[in-house]
């Protein structure tokens, strides 16, 4: 390719580019992001098994089920609200 | 530019990322405000999607703040950004390829009538369509070198660092994804090229 259509393509791709540009926003939302996730905390309590509710005493043995059920529908919630959130 | 501006421009990233490293979440501010540039043209050139660019931007800064402490201040933050983005955006790209592009060509399908529509052409104004398309035709590995040479203005040997592939590699990859730009493009050479290449700023 010759040194002229070299740069046309260079000039090209940088005027089309340079249509897009990025969200206003974008910097306080990085801040707020990151205010709420520090870099010592992971995201494996995701992971982890934490019903937010005491098990009754005379729970039955069909108590998993409900348990994992209530653990889906709560995390999904969670999970989605924040994803809004941001 | 404030006397505070000009204390923010004074300071070098090497220290910027100490100071991330210890925290300072206004050190992320400052790194995003100098940076964001290189990361959002780069991601919108690979996935040729701003919403997913603006997302891989978050994506790629909240990842710094998250690593900072794996990061050498000694060195240019620079290539850390470049390789990032350009990992997140094959990511993306990829998995939009897998899962999500079958789906949206049955929603195009469904809203066929939309793309005639003003407002759908005003959008996506056909010339620049044009450009977008031929790079998007080019396959990931190509891309990523054509867009890092050419919007980015990297040197062959700073794309093979940043890649992590060999130098002839790079050449190699400019040249093809070079070539089948030449023949996309070379059709609008002629007719509307003059249009599209108003100076850069």
């Amino acid at each position: 390719m010759d040194k002229k259509s070299e740069v046309l393509l260079r000039k090209l791709l940088k005027n089309w580019v340079s249509r897009h540009r990025p969200p206003d926003n974008g910097r306080a939302r990085l801040l707020w992001e990151a205010a709420h996730n520090s870099p010592s905390k992971n995201n494996t309590d995701l992971f982890l098994f934490r019903p937010q509710y005491r098990s009754h005493p005379s729970s039955s043995s069909s108590d998993w089920t409900l348990t994992l059920f209530t653990w889906i529908n709560e995390y999904s919630f969670q999970v989605g609200l924040k994803a809004r959130l941001i | 530019m404030s006397q505070a501006g000009e204390v923010v421009e004074a300071i070098s990233d090497s220290q910027l990322i100490y100071n991330l490293q210890a925290g300072s979440l206004d050190a992320l501010g400052v790194l995003y405000d100098r940076h964001r540039g290189l990361v959002f043209r780069t991601a919108i050139a690979i996935t040729g999607d701003s919403e997913a660019a603006s997302d891989l931007l978050q994506d790629v800064f909240l990842r710094l703040h998250r690593f900072a402490g794996h990061i050498d201040p000694q060195r240019p933050v620079e290539p850390w950004l470049y390789r990032m983005t350009t990992n997140l955006s094959y990511t993306w790209v990829k998995r939009r390829q897998r899962w999500l592009r079958p789906l949206e060509d049955v929603a195009d399908w469904l809203a066929g009538a939309r793309k005639d529509t003003p407002a759908y052409q005003a959008e996506m104004d056909d010339s620049w369509r044009q450009v977008q398309q031929a790079v998007l035709a080019l396959p990931l590995s190509h891309r990523g070198v054509v867009v890092l040479y050419y919007v980015n203005d990297l040197s062959l040997q700073e794309i093979s660092e940043i890649l992590d592939i060999p130098v002839g590699t790079v050449k190699s990859r400019l040249h093809y994804g070079r070539q089948a730009l030449k023949q996309s493009l070379g059709l609008l050479a002629g007719e509307i090229m003059s249009e599209l290449q108003y100076e850069f700023t």
